[in-house]
């Protein structure tokens, strides 16, 4: 369900236009874009923008297919919600573009952007202990998700997965996230230790020019015209 | 569940985060006494846990835990709301919730870390620890999924806000169905909530066992505590 390791991975590895623009300028794609699926009531300019995302995130070779699965997550909630609507299939179309729209930007985004610079980005308007703790969270995560691969694998060749049993399967679960948590406790405290004997002062975050790039045309073309697109669909009737 | 950008009215994601700056307004303050080299390695390593936990799935169902409510509980009301903000900051920058409701989707996990740590303090020892954690789990998830039903349900949306051909004349007249959106959250919820209730049984009564202190508040007692 949450492939962070592929996400780093594609984020860290890719250099095609959408990783060559900064931060900056696809923090203000995606805005355009959340804005657009924010303000539209029409499903077809949505349609239209999706696809638009869709064959940008093609052309500059980022793992379209992959972002199409994952951005359908969203219209999970959006499905329940349009259940509960009395509506047509138009309704509920309207419903999962609203959703998966943004997502879709957003993985276009993370995507073609490492964490750290991301969190860089925010540290400039979050207070420094929740930039810190975005990084802090980053860095442990990929440890213990190690650590918690080690011991499933340990665990099913022991036999202690099987299909169908819940109980068992959730059981064993609880006792890896158990030991999990145990770790993850003694880690923070001997990173206390490092940090007070290397005298942290308090800041964190990856320090970086956040200005514009030639590269930049591209996720500010594509917000824009998905911008246009639900402007249309607003207004020209 | 994760909410995403575009469902909700404007008015009610604004409110959100709102109410999100009031809140880590207030968790901030109340932990300003903690040491900062203390909170922050707390912060990442529980959250990283929280977010990890709800990487894996529970075969044959998909379904993933959140385990938020432990976290409330061993980090304390402060910290784990700000841990649950954190992980719900990550989760948005995966595509798992939107951007805009980052308010509300923080709020509701943070309800649960809240909820679980204000119920398992108030039962003390009256049950063993598994079932003390698994009782304050369910009723802390019942609780927030009603939390969440009253968010849509104040979200009280016509329907042809969704859909017209002229955004002045609705398609569709009528309202949410409350009742029905109640009984698909609470009905997919259930099982949910039994397992994830049984999983945090587990892994406290486990902690208890290995490193009881955890449960005594130690990793959120600022100096102030320390001194009385």
């Amino acid at each position: 369900m949450i492939d962070v390791e592929r996400i780093d991975y594609w984020a860290a590895s890719g250099s095609g236009p959408f990783h060559r623009s900064s931060v900056a300028a696809k923090a203000i794609f995606l805005l355009l874009v959340v804005t657009a699926a924010v303000m539209t009531t029409n499903p077809y300019p949505l349609a239209a923008g999706y696809a638009v995302l869709l064959a940008a995130a093609a052309a500059t070779g980022l793992p379209f297919v992959r972002m199409v699965v994952l951005s359908w997550y969203a219209a999970l909630f959006a499905i329940l919600y349009g259940i509960s609507i009395r509506g047509g299939a138009s309704l509920y179309a309207v419903m999962i573009l609203k959703a998966i729209t943004p997502a879709f930007a957003m993985l276009a985004f993370i995507v073609s952007t490492p964490y750290p610079r991301i969190f860089a980005f925010l540290s400039s308007v979050l207070p420094e202990i929740l930039a810190a703790g975005l990084f802090m969270t980053y860095r442990s995560f990929f440890i213990l998700l190690d650590m918690m691969k080690h011991f499933m694998a340990a665990i099913r060749l022991r036999g202690g997965f099987s299909p169908g049993s819940i109980v068992n399967n959730s059981s064993n679960l609880a006792r890896g996230i158990a030991m999990l948590l145990v770790h993850a406790v003694e880690r923070s405290e001997r990173l206390y230790a490092v940090m007070a004997v290397r005298g942290y002062n308090g800041s964190m975050a990856e320090a970086g020019t956040f200005g514009f790039r030639s590269a930049d045309w591209l996720p500010l073309g594509t917000g824009a015209l998905v911008f246009s697109l639900a402007l249309a669909g607003r207004y020209c009737r | 569940m994760h909410i995403p950008d575009g469902i909700l009215p404007i008015p009610l994601w604004a409110l959100g985060f709102i109410l999100l700056f009031i809140a880590l307004g207030i968790s901030l303050f109340r932990l300003r006494a903690m040491d900062r080299k203390k909170k922050i390695p707390l912060l990442g390593a529980l959250s990283a846990v929280m977010l990890v936990a709800m990487s894996l799935e529970i075969f044959p169902l998909a379904y993933h835990i959140n385990l938020s409510v432990a976290a409330g509980i061993l980090l304390g009301p402060e910290l784990g709301f700000i841990a649950a903000f954190i992980t719900n900051m990550i989760l948005a920058l995966m595509g798992h919730g939107g951007i805009t409701v980052i308010g509300l989707n923080s709020l509701l996990l943070g309800s649960e870390a809240v909820v679980g740590h204000t119920l398992f303090s108030l039962m003390q020892n009256r049950l063993p620890i598994f079932w003390r954690a698994a009782l304050v789990t369910l009723v802390t998830l019942f609780l927030v999924s009603l939390l969440l039903i009253s968010v849509v349900a104040a979200s009280d949306l016509n329907p042809g806000y969704f859909f017209s051909g002229d955004e002045h004349k609705p398609v569709f007249q009528g309202e949410v169905s409350i009742s029905r959106f109640s009984f698909m959250i609470l009905a997919l919820g259930s099982l949910g909530w039994a397992i994830e209730a049984a999983i945090t049984g587990s892994v406290l009564k486990f902690i208890s066992q290995v490193k009881p202190g955890l449960l005594s508040h130690i990793l959120h007692a600022t100096r102030s505590d320390a001194v009385r």
